[in-house]
């Protein structure tokens, strides 16, 4: 019963507090506060999933497999749906501390944890489309908060782009149940087999298409550094944080539990559009000057880099995947919402932040870069390392050269922010730097993750 | 907002048929499982009928008339009144979307109704269905305003 929890919590939170005027503290902080207890619940689930080693099921109305629908929740779903939450967790507590400006805003963020822990924890490939859905209309909305022009046409540019890439995925959808006859994903991966090569090979190009609009990868970035700017902090810290992971994970998820002979004929490709992303990402962000341009396009560079991890494969490669997945949405949710801040210590905030991109200890991305490196010697290619290497040295100056503009120069012109909102960029700073100093609990994370991907190879 | 390309013919016509429209949603409503019909597709046949009257008569007139202004709100009961049934089961120790009476055992008629929980939980899709139609009609409806203006 612990795997419906996280999702009734947040549902029937959602569905009550739309009711409510979310411009009042209280109803901020009770959305909080339930968002809270599901990350709690969830928390638990993942403990005993990735420690118990087992996976947890329930297929509703008591029906028999395969009749009824799966919730299911692996080691690689629970990681994604506890990172999601946290990070959607430390944007809503940093907009009710600012004040929200829109009444339905708490309950849109609930409506997305909704969303996005459904999909992580549901075994069945339809389903997996309709909360992926529910998340990305709440995406959309969200994209618009703060009601200036500017956030009007960021959510505009971002619905039109992922309403194609949804649509590009439901088609994907749809000849997987033609090829297959099952929407359940355990049972698409035994069958997907035997399915004529030429299908299988269209529909995992459908597939990676549709994620990689999700993740902004190098040839379907165009899209994310005009809604990632043009966002208000909060929201582009969920966006990119929380709603890019459906990108990664329905990369490995499909990918490579579903599709794993695909993805192995495919490797090639991967690695050399993960590359491009990787290269084209730092060298914009190399060039720009403002601190949201500079994030975005850091978030094509760090996307590209979860993508070279899974070309290369293999139980190191899809841990590496996993790890650098984990490590980049917390970066991103943690430098959008300490990047506008202004005062003492958040400055601090910021550098952990920029160490964590660039792969620096004692922060969680250097266990990233560390995980690539293995995977990039696994592979056993030069180029590989080579590129990693400057990819990070490239972002750390990327990084360093926004610290600089942003608090060296002008650190004295303005108000220092609320000291709360100053806690909660620190407190996830806090937790970047736990999970670098502490690195057991990701790694056990990423390795767990990774056991079942890849099994058809 | 009573424009001149609506007739009264039109107003007429929209007015005659929204009691026919609601009285064949709910007996689509009711008529699902062993026949055609559940509670979405009722829930859509009646806000077609409702659209009609936004339509015809403009959205003032029509809350007015219908007293439609809280049909919105009904959305968010009707979500909430879905997921309770989805969720009780659990109480009772069962997985999600468990319906009572089980299969196999008598259910309570009404005339020729089955009162399950799954009607129940169709009823709550068909609130949530009609809840959302009107909220978005009446929206675009005002945007529609505010350009006229």
């Amino acid at each position: 019963m612990l795997i419906v929890a996280p999702l009734a919590i947040t549902w029937v939170a959602a569905a009550a507090l739309a009711l409510l005027d979310g411009r009042r503290r209280w109803v901020g902080w009770l959305a909080a506060a339930a968002l809270a207890a599901a990350t709690v619940s969830l928390a638990v689930l993942t403990v005993t999933v990735v420690d118990g080693d087992e996976v947890e099921q329930v297929v509703a109305g008591g029906w028999p497999a395969g009749v009824g629908i799966v919730l299911r929740a692996d080691a690689l779903g629970v990681v994604f749906a506890l990172l999601s939450l946290v990070v959607v967790l430390f944007a809503l507590v940093h907009e009710v501390v600012a004040g929200v400006r829109t009444r339905g805003f708490p309950a849109l963020m609930l409506f997305m944890a909704t969303g996005l822990t459904g999909l992580f924890l549901t075994g069945d490939v339809f389903n997996f489309y309709v909360f992926f859905e529910l998340a990305m209309i709440s995406g959309y909305v969200l994209s618009a908060y703060g009601g200036e022009t500017r956030h009007y046409g960021a959510a505009f540019i971002f619905a039109v782009v992922n309403l194609l890439g949804s649509f590009v995925f439901l088609i994907a959808v749809a000849a997987i149940y033609h090829v297959t006859g099952t929407l359940e994903m355990a049972v698409v991966g035994e069958r997907m087999t035997e399915v004529d090569p030429s299908a299988a090979i269209m529909i995992a190009v459908g597939i990676f298409v549709a994620f990689g609009v999700k993740l902004g990868l190098f040839p379907f970035h165009f899209w994310l550094p005009a809604v990632y700017v043009g966002a208000s902090p909060a929201v582009a810290a969920v966006l990119s944080g929380a709603l890019a992971n459906i990108g990664a994970y329905g990369l490995l998820r499909f990918g490579g539990e579903l599709l794993s002979q695909e993805l192995a004929l495919g490797a090639t490709v991967l690695i050399v559009i993960g590359s491009a992303s990787v290269v084209y990402g730092a060298v914009q962000a190399l060039s720009r000057r403002d601190a949201g341009e500079v994030l975005a396009y850091s978030a094509i560079g760090q996307a590209g880099y979860v993508l070279i991890a899974l070309g290369v494969g293999g139980p190191v490669g899809y841990a590496a995947a996993v790890v650098y997945a984990i490590v980049n949405s917390l970066n991103k949710a943690l430098l959008f919402l300490a990047a506008p801040l202004r005062g003492w210590l958040v400055g601090a905030a910021f550098v952990v932040g920029a160490f964590s991109v660039a792969g620096l200890p004692p922060t969680g991305g250097f266990l990233g870069k560390l995980e690539l490196f293995r995977a990039g010697i696994d592979a056993g290619s030069v180029a590989l390392v080579g590129l990693l290497f400057v990819g990070g040295a490239l972002s750390f100056v990327y990084m360093f050269q926004i610290y600089q503009y942003r608090y060296w120069r002008n650190e004295r012109l303005s108000d220092p922010s609320p000291a709360l909102l100053r806690a909660v960029a620190l407190t996830l700073a806090a937790v970047v730097v736990v999970l670098g100093v502490w690195p057991e609990p990701l790694l056990l994370a990423g390795r767990e993750a990774a056991q079942n991907l890849g099994a058809g190879q | 907002m009573s424009d001149s390309s609506v007739t009264v013919l039109t107003q007429m016509t929209a007015r005659l048929l929204l009691a026919p429209i609601l009285v064949i949603s709910v007996a689509v409503l009711v008529n699902g499982y062993a026949s055609v019909g559940d509670g979405f597709s009722a829930g859509v046949i009646a806000s077609l009928g409702l659209l009609l009257q936004y339509v015809s008569f403009g959205r003032e007139r029509s809350d007015r008339l219908l007293r439609l202004r809280l049909v919105p709100a009904a959305a968010f009961a009707g979500l909430l009144g879905a997921l309770a049934v989805a969720l009780v089961p659990l109480l009772r120790g069962e997985p999600i979307l468990t319906h009572w009476p089980p299969p196999g055992s008598d259910a309570i008629y009404v005339g020729s109704l089955e009162l399950i929980t799954a009607v129940a939980f169709d009823v709550t899709v068909y609130v949530l269905v009609v809840g959302c139609v009107v909220g978005f009609a009446r929206a675009i409806a005002r945007a529609g305003e505010g350009v006229a203006r």
